[in-house]
């Protein structure tokens, strides 16, 4: 649906996005994570043809964003981070507005705005001037907008900023659920938002594609030595020097509470060495009260790779 | 089509929701009237044929001079906004975009000049008017208005900021107002001189206002029109390139 490559953009002085390519699938709900400034924007502008990339290339639904722009702006919805609106118009007339430049056909026109509306929780504000809506109330048409023409692709950038919990929660839900009929592509600072919405993360840094996965796949990649916590009744010291023994193995802390002893241990490379311990627990004899592999939240991940605190919630 | 008169609608819409076109209507009609009250006792009180033509020519200055206030927020706005990027990421193209931006603003012209036919209406009452030459002035006006607007949208189109775009306009038009005037300070043979009297919008006026369609002017008019739609156009696209 979405495809990259090599796309960079230049302004004097400045690489905002640096060489990246990826693809996004059909269907996917993906998530472009990055600390601000690191080019998540400018690529959304380039995906949704506002802008124009310095080189490489990208193309949304099978058209070339530069060639084919107007054939990409009929097929994508777009929510920019900075969610402008016409403060004067009213919730309904600025929809409608939007509704016929995006060429929703006159007969589909009210159906689709009265199902737009209900979808985004603006049912009951049809009449409101948007310049008097809360700054949730205003987020929620920035989305019925994006959606508006049915889009194959809908691209939102920072769909959860500024929002109070709740908010956030009912736009999260909102965005699951148009997950289920498009492919969704959205930008965050925050990570657990991304977390809780997409199965793929993309992680852009100073404009260079750093990562990309599943939430877990990145923390594992990231966490060259992972953890294992393990607990075992037993000979502590047996324990421990069986453990040694296993490859993939680093440090090992050995704490003991009577004859409970419970171990930190240190897996090299990522090495999953869960199945190996088991069965040294079971040649020993010692009975395996925990035995756990220490997850690094992707908060934690990407703040290794990033550089930066990544920010709260 | 029904996504140019959508773009149109909307234009239109908030001239007329914006306290602007009011204003401009009152100063246009006070001023005007003004010279035709004086012209009307001229008349009463001389022998003197009826002369329509002080009207026409302050209705010229005013919308000459007010075309800043029209234009300047046209691009300008949506840009401080950020509506911009709404807008053409929706699939509506520089052109449409453009186009529908200048003919509202044309289409206000026209709205604001109609009201001051009344003056031709009640001075063909009480004395000899000539519908052609008034009717030719008429259409001078929009032309020279055409001209300012479409530069205005232009400048627009350059800035950021509406008050920037709107003080840049408005030295334009009172430039091209007084462009002779400006020549006559210029040695006598300057090739400047004859330069700036071309450029000068009351001498391109001044045919029209005699009931004259000069084709060269007409040529010059339209063409200038021509010209800055297209620039606009293109500082609308060079986002993409820059």
């Amino acid at each position: 649906m979405i495809d990259v490559t090599d796309l960079t953009k230049t302004y004097p002085g400045v690489t905002a996005v640096d060489g990246i390519s990826f693809r996004v699938e059909k269907g996917e709900v993906v998530g472009f994570l990055g600390p601000n400034g690191a080019g998540k924007s400018t690529t959304m502008r380039i995906l949704t043809s506002f802008i124009a990339p310095t080189s490489g290339r990208a193309s949304v639904a099978g058209f070339d964003v530069v060639r084919k722009s107007m054939e990409v702006r009929r097929r994508v919805g777009y929510l920019p981070e900075s969610n402008p609106l016409y403060p004067e118009m009213r919730v309904e007339e600025y929809l409608r507005y939007r509704a016929k430049i995006k060429r929703v056909p006159a007969a589909d026109r009210q159906r689709r705005l009265d199902e737009v509306l209900d979808r985004c929780g603006l049912a009951d504000r049809r009449r409101s001037i948007v310049g008097q809506l809360s700054r949730g109330l205003r987020q929620r048409l920035g989305l019925a907008d994006a959606i508006v023409h049915h889009p194959e692709i809908i691209i939102l950038d920072e769909p959860t900023v500024g929002l109070d919990p709740a908010q956030v929660r009912h736009m999260r839900d909102v965005i699951r659920d148009l997950g289920r009929e498009c492919t969704v592509l959205l930008s965050s600072h925050i990570l657990s938002e991304v977390e809780k919405v997409c199965r793929r993360v993309l992680i852009l840094n100073r404009g260079k594609l750093v990562e990309q996965g599943t939430p877990e796949e990145i923390a594992n990649r990231l966490m060259r030595t992972g953890r294992v916590r393990l607990e075992a009744r037993g000979d502590g010291r047996a324990v421990k020097e069986a453990i040694e023994k296993i490859p993939n193995v680093g440090g090992i802390l050995w704490t003991a509470k009577g004859d409970l002893n419970q171990y930190i241990i240190e897996a090299k490379e990522g090495a999953d060495i869960r199945p190996d311990l088991f069965r040294a627990c079971v040649a020993g004899g010692w009975e395996v009260h925990e035995l756990a592999w220490e997850r690094l939240t992707l908060e934690e991940a990407f703040t290794l790779i990033t550089g930066e605190s990544g920010g709260g919630a | 089509m029904s996504v140019f008169l959508a773009l149109l609608r909307r234009e239109l819409g908030v001239y007329f929701v914006s306290p602007l076109a009011y204003i401009i209507l009152t100063v246009l009609l006070g001023l005007s009237g003004l010279f035709f009250a004086y012209g009307m006792q001229e008349f009463a009180s001389s022998r003197l044929p009826l002369d329509y033509r002080p009207t026409l020519q302050m209705v010229m200055i005013i919308v000459v001079l007010s075309s800043a206030l029209v234009t300047m927020r046209l691009v300008a706005e949506e840009k401080a906004r950020g509506t911009f990027e709404t807008l053409l990421t929706a699939p509506v193209s520089d052109a449409q975009l453009v186009l529908a931006k200048y003919i509202a603003a044309l289409i206000l012209l026209a709205y604001l000049v109609v009201f001051t036919v009344g003056f031709a209406v009640i001075a063909r009452r009480y004395g000899h008017v000539d519908v052609g030459a008034v009717a030719c002035g008429y259409f001078g006006i929009l032309l020279v208005g055409g001209v300012m607007y479409a530069i205005g949208l232009f400048i627009s189109a350059l800035c950021t900021s509406q008050i920037t775009a709107g003080v840049l306009t408005f030295a334009a038009s009172f430039v091209l107002l007084i462009a002779s005037i400006l020549g006559a300070f210029l040695p006598e043979t300057s090739p400047w001189r004859p330069f700036l009297q071309g450029l000068d919008l009351n001498v391109n006026f001044g045919d029209f206002l005699k009931g004259v369609v000069d084709s060269s002017k007409l040529v010059y008019l339209l063409s200038v029109t021509g010209f800055f739609l297209f620039l606009t156009t293109r500082v609308v696209e060079s986002r993409r390139w820059r």
